[in-house]
Protein backbone atom coordinates (compact mmCIF):
# COMPACT_ATOMS: atom_id res chain seq x y z
CA UNK A 1 0.00 0.00 0.00
CA UNK A 2 1.09 3.33 -0.83
CA UNK A 3 0.43 6.34 1.74
CA UNK A 4 1.14 10.01 0.95
CA UNK A 5 0.04 12.33 3.97
CA UNK A 6 -0.19 15.65 3.56
CA UNK A 7 2.56 16.10 0.67
CA UNK A 8 3.59 19.51 -0.42
CA UNK A 9 6.23 20.08 -3.36
CA UNK A 10 6.73 22.70 -5.85
CA UNK A 11 8.89 24.78 -8.34
CA UNK A 12 11.17 27.10 -7.37
CA UNK A 13 9.16 29.57 -4.61
CA UNK A 14 5.72 28.38 -6.17
CA UNK A 15 4.13 25.14 -4.45
CA UNK A 16 1.96 22.95 -7.05
CA UNK A 17 0.97 20.48 -4.64
CA UNK A 18 -0.68 21.61 -1.27
CA UNK A 19 -1.09 19.13 1.69
CA UNK A 20 -1.90 16.00 -1.11
CA UNK A 21 -3.41 12.79 1.07
CA UNK A 22 -3.60 9.78 -1.27
CA UNK A 23 -3.89 5.89 -0.50
CA UNK A 24 -3.28 3.47 -3.31
CA UNK A 25 -3.69 0.09 -1.92
CA UNK A 26 -2.08 -3.10 -3.01
CA UNK A 27 -3.02 -4.70 -6.01
CA UNK A 28 -5.58 -2.42 -6.94
CA UNK A 29 -6.15 0.33 -9.48
CA UNK A 30 -6.53 4.03 -8.36
CA UNK A 31 -7.10 6.49 -11.10
CA UNK A 32 -6.10 9.99 -10.20
CA UNK A 33 -8.34 12.83 -12.63
CA UNK A 34 -7.75 16.22 -13.14
CA UNK A 35 -7.49 19.10 -15.34
CA UNK A 36 -4.53 19.75 -17.57
CA UNK A 37 -1.83 21.71 -14.52
CA UNK A 38 -4.16 20.41 -11.69
CA UNK A 39 -0.50 18.52 -10.38
CA UNK A 40 -1.09 14.90 -11.97
CA UNK A 41 2.20 14.49 -13.14
CA UNK A 42 3.68 16.66 -10.59
CA UNK A 43 2.28 14.53 -7.69
CA UNK A 44 3.85 11.84 -9.67
CA UNK A 45 7.44 12.86 -10.17
CA UNK A 46 7.10 13.48 -6.46
CA UNK A 47 6.39 9.81 -5.65
CA UNK A 48 9.29 8.56 -8.27
CA UNK A 49 11.51 10.38 -6.54
CA UNK A 50 12.09 12.97 -9.41
CA UNK A 51 11.05 15.98 -7.27
CA UNK A 52 11.56 16.49 -4.05
CA UNK A 53 8.77 16.86 -0.92
CA UNK A 54 8.95 19.91 0.70
CA UNK A 55 6.39 18.36 3.82
CA UNK A 56 4.98 15.91 4.64
CA UNK A 57 5.26 11.96 4.22
CA UNK A 58 5.57 9.10 1.77
CA UNK A 59 5.03 5.58 2.88
CA UNK A 60 5.26 2.34 0.79
CA UNK A 61 4.98 -0.92 2.35
CA UNK A 62 6.31 0.18 5.70
CA UNK A 63 9.30 2.41 4.37
CA UNK A 64 9.70 5.69 4.03
CA UNK A 65 10.50 7.38 0.70
CA UNK A 66 9.97 10.45 0.94
CA UNK A 67 13.59 11.54 1.61
CA UNK A 68 15.01 8.46 -1.22
CA UNK A 69 16.69 9.03 -4.61
CA UNK A 70 14.49 7.81 -8.09
CA UNK A 71 16.82 4.91 -8.72
CA UNK A 72 16.72 3.65 -4.67
CA UNK A 73 12.68 4.32 -5.05
CA UNK A 74 12.18 1.52 -8.31
CA UNK A 75 14.40 -0.97 -6.47
CA UNK A 76 11.62 -0.79 -3.78
CA UNK A 77 8.88 -1.72 -6.17
CA UNK A 78 7.60 1.50 -7.97
CA UNK A 79 8.09 1.91 -11.32
CA UNK A 80 6.98 5.06 -12.77
CA UNK A 81 5.60 5.55 -16.52
CA UNK A 82 6.21 9.03 -16.97
CA UNK A 83 4.39 11.68 -19.63
CA UNK A 84 6.31 11.70 -22.34
CA UNK A 85 7.63 7.88 -22.22
CA UNK A 86 11.23 9.21 -21.92
CA UNK A 87 12.45 6.15 -23.92
CA UNK A 88 15.93 5.82 -25.24
CA UNK A 89 14.74 6.66 -28.79
CA UNK A 90 18.54 5.61 -30.43
CA UNK A 91 18.53 2.09 -28.63
CA UNK A 92 16.43 -1.14 -29.95
CA UNK A 93 13.12 -1.72 -28.35
CA UNK A 94 15.03 -4.65 -26.74
CA UNK A 95 17.80 -2.80 -24.82
CA UNK A 96 15.04 -0.45 -23.72
CA UNK A 97 13.37 -2.97 -21.88
CA UNK A 98 16.36 -5.01 -21.11
CA UNK A 99 18.08 -1.24 -19.15
CA UNK A 100 14.25 -1.73 -17.55
CA UNK A 101 15.68 -4.31 -15.34
CA UNK A 102 18.47 -2.30 -14.27
CA UNK A 103 17.47 -2.57 -10.57
CA UNK A 104 17.35 -6.20 -10.76
CA UNK A 105 19.86 -7.01 -13.47
CA UNK A 106 20.94 -10.25 -11.71
CA UNK A 107 18.16 -11.77 -11.08
CA UNK A 108 16.64 -14.97 -12.75
CA UNK A 109 13.48 -13.68 -13.07
CA UNK A 110 14.26 -11.30 -15.50
CA UNK A 111 13.91 -13.92 -18.68
CA UNK A 112 10.53 -14.54 -17.03
CA UNK A 113 9.21 -10.75 -16.90
CA UNK A 114 10.78 -10.40 -20.30
CA UNK A 115 8.84 -12.93 -22.14
CA UNK A 116 5.50 -11.30 -20.17
CA UNK A 117 6.02 -7.86 -21.45
CA UNK A 118 6.49 -9.64 -24.85
CA UNK A 119 3.66 -11.60 -24.36
CA UNK A 120 1.28 -8.64 -23.12
CA UNK A 121 2.51 -6.47 -26.34
CA UNK A 122 2.90 -9.32 -29.02
CA UNK A 123 3.73 -6.36 -31.50
CA UNK A 124 7.37 -5.49 -29.32
CA UNK A 125 8.59 -8.98 -30.36
CA UNK A 126 8.91 -7.93 -34.15
CA UNK A 127 10.14 -4.36 -33.60
CA UNK A 128 12.94 -6.15 -30.99
CA UNK A 129 15.68 -4.79 -32.97
CA UNK A 130 14.21 -1.16 -34.30
CA UNK A 131 15.47 1.78 -32.38
CA UNK A 132 12.69 2.75 -30.15
CA UNK A 133 12.38 6.66 -31.71
CA UNK A 134 11.46 4.84 -34.72
CA UNK A 135 8.34 3.38 -33.44
CA UNK A 136 4.23 4.60 -33.52
CA UNK A 137 2.82 6.57 -31.03
CA UNK A 138 0.84 3.83 -29.19
CA UNK A 139 4.11 1.32 -29.55
CA UNK A 140 6.74 3.67 -27.98
CA UNK A 141 4.20 4.12 -24.86
CA UNK A 142 3.92 -0.09 -25.15
CA UNK A 143 7.58 0.24 -24.52
CA UNK A 144 7.50 2.75 -22.10
CA UNK A 145 5.18 0.58 -20.29
CA UNK A 146 6.87 -2.85 -20.78
CA UNK A 147 9.93 -0.95 -19.63
CA UNK A 148 8.60 -0.16 -16.32
CA UNK A 149 6.70 -3.57 -15.92
CA UNK A 150 10.60 -5.44 -16.60
CA UNK A 151 11.67 -3.52 -12.78
CA UNK A 152 9.28 -6.44 -11.54
CA UNK A 153 7.19 -3.64 -9.43
CA UNK A 154 4.28 -4.04 -7.24
CA UNK A 155 3.11 -0.18 -7.98
CA UNK A 156 3.27 0.83 -11.46
CA UNK A 157 2.56 4.54 -12.34
CA UNK A 158 1.21 5.58 -15.79
CA UNK A 159 1.03 9.02 -15.98
CA UNK A 160 -1.51 9.52 -19.28
CA UNK A 161 -0.28 6.81 -21.22
CA UNK A 162 -3.08 7.16 -23.70
CA UNK A 163 -2.23 11.25 -24.39
CA UNK A 164 -1.96 11.66 -28.11
CA UNK A 165 -2.85 8.06 -29.40
CA UNK A 166 -5.52 7.18 -31.84
CA UNK A 167 -9.19 6.47 -30.17
CA UNK A 168 -8.48 2.71 -31.41
CA UNK A 169 -5.28 3.04 -29.97
CA UNK A 170 -6.55 4.15 -26.76
CA UNK A 171 -8.20 1.29 -26.21
CA UNK A 172 -5.60 -1.13 -26.63
CA UNK A 173 -3.99 0.80 -23.89
CA UNK A 174 -6.31 0.85 -21.42
CA UNK A 175 -7.14 -2.83 -22.11
CA UNK A 176 -3.56 -3.75 -21.12
CA UNK A 177 -3.25 -1.37 -18.99
CA UNK A 178 -6.57 -3.22 -17.00
CA UNK A 179 -4.80 -6.54 -17.85
CA UNK A 180 -1.48 -5.75 -15.94
CA UNK A 181 -3.83 -5.02 -12.91
CA UNK A 182 -5.74 -7.97 -13.17
CA UNK A 183 -2.29 -10.22 -13.03
CA UNK A 184 -1.82 -8.75 -9.59
CA UNK A 185 0.59 -5.60 -9.87
CA UNK A 186 -1.00 -2.23 -8.43
CA UNK A 187 -1.46 0.54 -11.11
CA UNK A 188 -1.61 4.43 -10.09
CA UNK A 189 -3.27 5.90 -13.13
CA UNK A 190 -4.03 9.64 -14.65
CA UNK A 191 -6.06 9.66 -17.40
CA UNK A 192 -7.89 12.53 -19.67
CA UNK A 193 -10.41 9.48 -20.91
CA UNK A 194 -11.90 9.81 -17.32
CA UNK A 195 -15.14 7.23 -18.62
CA UNK A 196 -13.01 4.93 -19.67
CA UNK A 197 -10.58 4.86 -16.68
CA UNK A 198 -12.83 4.88 -13.72
CA UNK A 199 -14.50 1.85 -15.82
CA UNK A 200 -11.22 -0.03 -14.86
CA UNK A 201 -10.64 1.77 -11.59
CA UNK A 202 -11.12 0.48 -8.28
CA UNK A 203 -11.02 4.11 -6.59
CA UNK A 204 -10.58 6.96 -8.14
CA UNK A 205 -9.19 10.32 -6.73
CA UNK A 206 -10.40 14.18 -8.75
CA UNK A 207 -7.26 16.49 -8.27
CA UNK A 208 -8.00 20.47 -8.67
CA UNK A 209 -5.48 23.06 -8.30
CA UNK A 210 -2.56 20.92 -6.63
CA UNK A 211 -5.75 19.75 -4.16
CA UNK A 212 -7.89 16.29 -3.31
CA UNK A 213 -11.26 17.64 -3.74
CA UNK A 214 -13.04 14.36 -4.27
CA UNK A 215 -11.86 10.64 -3.17
CA UNK A 216 -14.59 7.59 -4.08
CA UNK A 217 -14.48 4.20 -4.85
CA UNK A 218 -14.50 4.59 -8.74
CA UNK A 219 -18.21 3.27 -9.30
CA UNK A 220 -19.41 5.80 -7.16
CA UNK A 221 -17.17 8.60 -9.15
CA UNK A 222 -18.68 7.84 -12.01
CA UNK A 223 -22.25 8.29 -10.92
CA UNK A 224 -21.27 11.52 -9.47
CA UNK A 225 -22.89 14.67 -10.64
CA UNK A 226 -19.78 16.73 -10.36
CA UNK A 227 -17.56 14.27 -11.84
CA UNK A 228 -20.03 13.66 -14.89
CA UNK A 229 -20.05 17.69 -15.30
CA UNK A 230 -16.64 18.19 -15.08
CA UNK A 231 -14.67 15.13 -16.67
CA UNK A 232 -17.31 13.12 -18.21
CA UNK A 233 -19.18 15.68 -20.18
CA UNK A 234 -22.34 14.40 -19.47
CA UNK B 1 54.08 7.96 -53.45
CA UNK B 2 56.52 7.25 -50.64
CA UNK B 3 56.15 10.53 -48.50
CA UNK B 4 52.23 10.38 -49.11
CA UNK B 5 52.52 6.57 -47.20
CA UNK B 6 55.07 8.28 -44.86
CA UNK B 7 52.49 10.76 -43.95
CA UNK B 8 49.35 8.89 -44.14
CA UNK B 9 50.84 6.78 -41.28
CA UNK B 10 51.83 9.74 -39.69
CA UNK B 11 48.11 10.95 -39.97
CA UNK B 12 47.10 8.09 -38.88
CA UNK B 13 48.84 7.42 -35.58
CA UNK B 14 47.73 11.26 -34.79
CA UNK B 15 44.54 10.68 -35.63
CA UNK B 16 44.32 7.75 -33.06
CA UNK B 17 45.94 10.09 -30.31
CA UNK B 18 42.76 12.68 -30.92
CA UNK B 19 40.37 9.56 -31.18
CA UNK B 20 41.18 9.10 -27.75
CA UNK B 21 41.53 11.89 -26.40
CA UNK B 22 38.21 13.43 -28.20
CA UNK B 23 35.87 10.40 -27.38
CA UNK B 24 36.61 11.47 -23.36
CA UNK B 25 35.66 14.96 -24.06
CA UNK B 26 32.74 13.96 -26.22
CA UNK B 27 31.39 11.85 -23.41
CA UNK B 28 31.45 13.89 -20.64
CA UNK B 29 29.88 16.37 -22.82
CA UNK B 30 27.30 13.78 -23.78
CA UNK B 31 26.26 12.60 -19.73
CA UNK B 32 27.17 15.91 -17.85
CA UNK B 33 26.10 18.62 -20.51
CA UNK B 34 29.50 20.48 -19.91
CA UNK B 35 32.39 21.44 -21.55
CA UNK B 36 35.27 20.04 -19.81
CA UNK B 37 37.84 22.89 -20.45
CA UNK B 38 40.19 21.06 -17.77
CA UNK B 39 40.08 18.27 -20.13
CA UNK B 40 43.66 19.02 -21.64
CA UNK B 41 45.29 19.50 -18.45
CA UNK B 42 44.24 15.56 -17.50
CA UNK B 43 45.90 14.46 -20.54
CA UNK B 44 48.96 16.11 -19.75
CA UNK B 45 49.22 14.85 -16.13
CA UNK B 46 48.56 11.47 -17.89
CA UNK B 47 51.61 12.39 -19.79
CA UNK B 48 53.93 13.62 -16.56
CA UNK B 49 52.30 10.12 -14.30
CA UNK B 50 53.26 7.89 -17.55
CA UNK B 51 56.72 9.72 -17.66
CA UNK B 52 57.37 9.73 -13.57
CA UNK B 53 56.43 5.78 -13.59
CA UNK B 54 58.99 5.12 -17.09
CA UNK B 55 61.81 7.43 -16.16
CA UNK B 56 61.76 7.57 -12.40
CA UNK B 57 60.54 4.04 -11.40
CA UNK B 58 61.44 2.37 -14.24
CA UNK B 59 58.49 0.58 -15.09
CA UNK B 60 58.05 -0.52 -18.66
CA UNK B 61 56.51 1.31 -21.20
CA UNK B 62 53.19 -0.45 -21.74
CA UNK B 63 52.82 -1.00 -17.87
CA UNK B 64 53.88 2.52 -16.89
CA UNK B 65 50.80 4.00 -19.36
CA UNK B 66 48.46 1.48 -17.38
CA UNK B 67 49.52 2.88 -14.04
CA UNK B 68 49.29 6.16 -14.83
CA UNK B 69 45.86 5.63 -17.07
CA UNK B 70 44.33 4.14 -13.38
CA UNK B 71 45.91 6.83 -11.21
CA UNK B 72 44.38 9.54 -13.92
CA UNK B 73 40.96 7.90 -13.78
CA UNK B 74 40.67 8.21 -9.49
CA UNK B 75 41.60 12.08 -10.30
CA UNK B 76 39.09 12.00 -12.78
CA UNK B 77 36.85 9.99 -10.02
CA UNK B 78 37.54 12.75 -7.92
CA UNK B 79 37.42 15.65 -10.27
CA UNK B 80 33.66 14.84 -10.92
CA UNK B 81 32.70 14.72 -7.05
CA UNK B 82 35.03 17.44 -5.50
CA UNK B 83 34.73 20.06 -8.32
CA UNK B 84 31.25 19.03 -10.97
CA UNK B 85 29.08 17.08 -8.43
CA UNK B 86 28.41 20.30 -6.45
CA UNK B 87 27.73 22.44 -9.08
CA UNK B 88 25.45 19.92 -10.83
CA UNK B 89 22.24 22.14 -10.37
CA UNK B 90 24.30 25.67 -10.87
CA UNK B 91 24.28 27.82 -14.18
CA UNK B 92 26.40 25.92 -16.81
CA UNK B 93 29.33 29.16 -16.58
CA UNK B 94 29.86 28.05 -12.74
CA UNK B 95 30.90 24.76 -14.17
CA UNK B 96 33.06 26.33 -17.11
CA UNK B 97 34.94 28.55 -14.71
CA UNK B 98 35.45 25.91 -12.25
CA UNK B 99 36.65 23.58 -14.90
CA UNK B 100 39.41 26.72 -15.94
CA UNK B 101 40.56 26.95 -12.74
CA UNK B 102 41.03 23.04 -12.58
CA UNK B 103 42.69 23.58 -15.46
CA UNK B 104 45.23 26.12 -13.90
CA UNK B 105 45.46 24.36 -10.77
CA UNK B 106 46.69 20.92 -12.51
CA UNK B 107 49.06 23.08 -14.56
CA UNK B 108 50.69 24.61 -11.28
CA UNK B 109 51.25 21.32 -9.44
CA UNK B 110 52.79 19.66 -13.11
CA UNK B 111 55.04 23.13 -12.92
CA UNK B 112 55.51 22.83 -9.33
CA UNK B 113 56.73 18.85 -9.06
CA UNK B 114 58.59 18.83 -12.22
CA UNK B 115 59.45 22.56 -13.40
CA UNK B 116 57.99 24.39 -16.00
CA UNK B 117 61.11 22.68 -18.37
CA UNK B 118 60.37 21.13 -21.27
CA UNK B 119 60.76 17.51 -20.68
CA UNK B 120 61.75 14.62 -23.44
CA UNK B 121 60.22 11.03 -22.73
CA UNK B 122 62.67 8.52 -24.41
CA UNK B 123 60.98 6.51 -26.95
CA UNK B 124 60.97 3.07 -25.62
CA UNK B 125 60.09 1.10 -28.83
CA UNK B 126 62.57 1.97 -31.40
CA UNK B 127 63.61 0.99 -34.61
CA UNK B 128 60.95 1.52 -38.14
CA UNK B 129 59.01 -0.62 -39.77
CA UNK B 130 58.99 -0.91 -44.09
CA UNK B 131 55.66 -0.74 -45.42
CA UNK B 132 55.14 -0.07 -49.45
CA UNK B 133 58.64 1.24 -49.29
CA UNK B 134 58.19 3.91 -46.23
CA UNK B 135 59.91 3.69 -43.26
CA UNK B 136 57.27 4.12 -40.43
CA UNK B 137 58.51 4.35 -36.88
CA UNK B 138 57.46 1.51 -34.58
CA UNK B 139 56.44 3.39 -32.20
CA UNK B 140 53.53 4.84 -34.48
CA UNK B 141 53.35 1.62 -35.78
CA UNK B 142 52.32 1.11 -31.55
CA UNK B 143 50.02 4.16 -31.63
CA UNK B 144 47.74 3.09 -34.01
CA UNK B 145 47.52 -0.55 -32.76
CA UNK B 146 47.24 0.39 -29.27
CA UNK B 147 44.57 3.05 -30.56
CA UNK B 148 42.22 0.36 -32.58
CA UNK B 149 42.44 -1.84 -29.42
CA UNK B 150 41.33 0.57 -26.84
CA UNK B 151 38.62 2.17 -29.04
CA UNK B 152 37.43 -1.60 -29.97
CA UNK B 153 37.34 -2.10 -26.22
CA UNK B 154 35.39 1.08 -25.50
CA UNK B 155 32.89 0.49 -28.14
CA UNK B 156 32.48 -3.08 -26.61
CA UNK B 157 32.20 -1.49 -23.16
CA UNK B 158 29.31 0.80 -24.11
CA UNK B 159 27.40 -0.57 -26.40
CA UNK B 160 27.60 -4.28 -24.56
CA UNK B 161 28.11 -4.38 -20.74
CA UNK B 162 25.46 -2.95 -18.62
CA UNK B 163 27.78 -0.08 -16.60
CA UNK B 164 28.95 1.36 -20.43
CA UNK B 165 24.94 1.07 -21.52
CA UNK B 166 24.28 3.35 -18.30
CA UNK B 167 26.16 6.07 -19.81
CA UNK B 168 24.40 5.52 -23.15
CA UNK B 169 21.07 5.45 -21.66
CA UNK B 170 21.89 8.90 -19.09
CA UNK B 171 23.62 10.77 -22.73
CA UNK B 172 19.97 9.98 -24.64
CA UNK B 173 16.95 10.49 -21.14
CA UNK B 174 18.26 11.61 -18.06
CA UNK B 175 14.62 11.32 -16.32
CA UNK B 176 14.37 7.56 -18.32
CA UNK B 177 17.76 6.49 -16.87
CA UNK B 178 16.56 7.49 -13.26
CA UNK B 179 13.12 6.03 -13.74
CA UNK B 180 15.31 2.48 -14.77
CA UNK B 181 17.17 2.67 -11.24
CA UNK B 182 20.34 3.99 -13.09
CA UNK B 183 22.03 6.76 -10.58
CA UNK B 184 23.39 9.59 -12.91
CA UNK B 185 25.71 10.54 -10.13
CA UNK B 186 27.91 6.92 -9.92
CA UNK B 187 27.36 7.50 -13.73
CA UNK B 188 29.07 11.15 -14.03
CA UNK B 189 32.06 9.79 -11.87
CA UNK B 190 32.17 6.90 -14.15
CA UNK B 191 32.71 8.67 -16.96
CA UNK B 192 35.07 11.18 -15.98
CA UNK B 193 36.91 8.81 -14.68
CA UNK B 194 37.01 6.98 -18.46
CA UNK B 195 37.32 10.18 -19.63
CA UNK B 196 40.70 10.81 -18.18
CA UNK B 197 41.85 6.86 -18.35
CA UNK B 198 41.38 7.41 -21.99
CA UNK B 199 43.23 10.84 -22.35
CA UNK B 200 46.12 9.56 -20.63
CA UNK B 201 46.48 6.52 -23.00
CA UNK B 202 46.59 9.17 -25.74
CA UNK B 203 49.13 11.06 -24.00
CA UNK B 204 51.36 8.33 -22.83
CA UNK B 205 51.08 6.89 -26.78
CA UNK B 206 52.58 10.19 -28.07
CA UNK B 207 54.77 11.52 -25.34
CA UNK B 208 58.05 9.80 -26.89
CA UNK B 209 56.81 11.75 -30.32
CA UNK B 210 56.58 15.07 -28.75
CA UNK B 211 58.16 17.37 -25.35
CA UNK B 212 56.62 17.43 -22.15
CA UNK B 213 55.33 20.77 -20.42
CA UNK B 214 52.90 21.74 -17.92
CA UNK B 215 51.36 23.42 -20.81
CA UNK B 216 51.30 20.51 -23.35
CA UNK B 217 47.19 20.21 -22.99
CA UNK B 218 46.46 23.72 -24.09
CA UNK B 219 46.93 22.90 -27.77
CA UNK B 220 45.33 19.46 -27.85
CA UNK B 221 42.22 20.95 -26.16
CA UNK B 222 41.80 23.14 -28.74
CA UNK B 223 41.83 20.29 -31.06
CA UNK B 224 39.84 17.81 -29.05
CA UNK B 225 37.06 20.76 -29.04
CA UNK B 226 37.48 21.21 -32.73
CA UNK B 227 37.30 17.39 -32.95
CA UNK B 228 33.79 16.88 -31.10
CA UNK B 229 32.02 19.73 -32.99
CA UNK B 230 33.25 18.49 -36.26
CA UNK B 231 31.59 15.20 -35.63
CA UNK B 232 28.86 16.32 -33.06
CA UNK B 233 28.94 16.89 -29.57
CA UNK B 234 27.94 13.67 -28.02
CA UNK B 235 28.83 11.45 -30.91
CA UNK B 236 31.26 8.50 -30.86
CA UNK B 237 31.56 7.89 -34.07
CA UNK B 238 31.58 11.55 -34.86
CA UNK B 239 34.69 11.71 -32.29
CA UNK B 240 36.41 8.74 -33.84
CA UNK B 241 35.90 10.23 -37.72
CA UNK B 242 36.37 13.71 -37.04
CA UNK B 243 39.57 12.76 -35.09
CA UNK B 244 41.16 10.91 -37.61
CA UNK B 245 40.03 13.67 -40.81
CA UNK B 246 41.72 16.18 -38.51
CA UNK B 247 45.08 14.77 -38.31
CA UNK B 248 45.44 13.24 -41.97
CA UNK B 249 44.01 16.96 -43.03
CA UNK B 250 46.77 18.67 -40.38
CA UNK B 251 49.44 15.94 -41.65
CA UNK B 252 49.09 16.60 -45.27
CA UNK B 253 48.69 20.12 -45.30
CA UNK B 254 52.06 20.21 -43.14
CA UNK B 255 53.67 18.42 -45.80
CA UNK B 256 52.48 19.63 -48.98
CA UNK B 257 51.61 23.47 -47.98
CA UNK B 258 53.51 24.48 -44.96
CA UNK B 259 54.63 22.96 -41.84
CA UNK B 260 53.57 25.88 -40.05
CA UNK B 261 50.11 25.74 -41.61
CA UNK B 262 48.99 22.37 -40.63
CA UNK B 263 47.90 23.37 -36.63
CA UNK B 264 46.13 25.91 -38.29
CA UNK B 265 43.76 23.80 -40.15
CA UNK B 266 41.88 22.23 -37.16
CA UNK B 267 41.02 26.17 -36.60
CA UNK B 268 40.37 26.65 -40.28
CA UNK B 269 37.92 23.39 -40.46
CA UNK B 270 36.42 24.27 -36.60
CA UNK B 271 35.52 28.20 -38.20
CA UNK B 272 33.98 26.48 -41.48
CA UNK B 273 31.79 23.73 -39.33
CA UNK B 274 30.20 26.70 -36.82
CA UNK B 275 29.93 28.89 -39.77
CA UNK B 276 28.37 26.17 -41.95
CA UNK B 277 26.96 23.17 -40.11
CA UNK B 278 26.87 24.30 -36.56
CA UNK B 279 25.08 20.15 -35.52
CA UNK B 280 28.47 18.88 -36.61
CA UNK B 281 29.48 17.01 -40.14
CA UNK B 282 28.31 14.03 -39.16
CA UNK B 283 25.05 13.76 -37.13
CA UNK B 284 22.71 12.53 -39.67
CA UNK B 285 25.15 10.54 -41.41
CA UNK B 286 26.14 8.16 -38.35
CA UNK B 287 23.89 7.79 -35.86
CA UNK B 288 24.47 6.04 -33.31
Amino acid sequence: MLTLDNVSTGYDATDVLHGVSITARAGELTVILGANGSGKTTLFRTISGLMRVRTGTIDYEGRKLHRARANAIVKSGIAHCPEGRHLFGKMSVEKNLRLGSYPHRNSSRTEEIYAEVLDLFPILKEKAKQPAGSLSGGQQQMVAIGRALMSDPSLLILDEPSMGLAPIVVEQVLESVAQINRNGIGVLLSEQNAKASLAIAHRGYVLAEGRIVLADDASRLLDNPDVQAAYLGL
Amino acid sequence: MTLFIQQLFNGLALGGVYCLAAIGLTLVFGVLRIPNLAHGSLYMLGAYITYFFLTTIGVPYIAAIGMAAIILFVLGVGLERLVFHPLRNSPHTHHMIAAVGAMFFFQALAQAIWGADFRRMDTPITGELRVLGAEISAQRIVIIITAVIVLALLAWFIKRSIHGQTIEAIEQDRIGASLVGINPSMVSMLTLGLSALLATIAAGLVAPINLLSPTMGDALNLKVFAIIILGGLGSLPGAILGGFVLAIAETMTATYVSSAFGDTVAFIVLVAVLAIKPNGLFTKAVQR
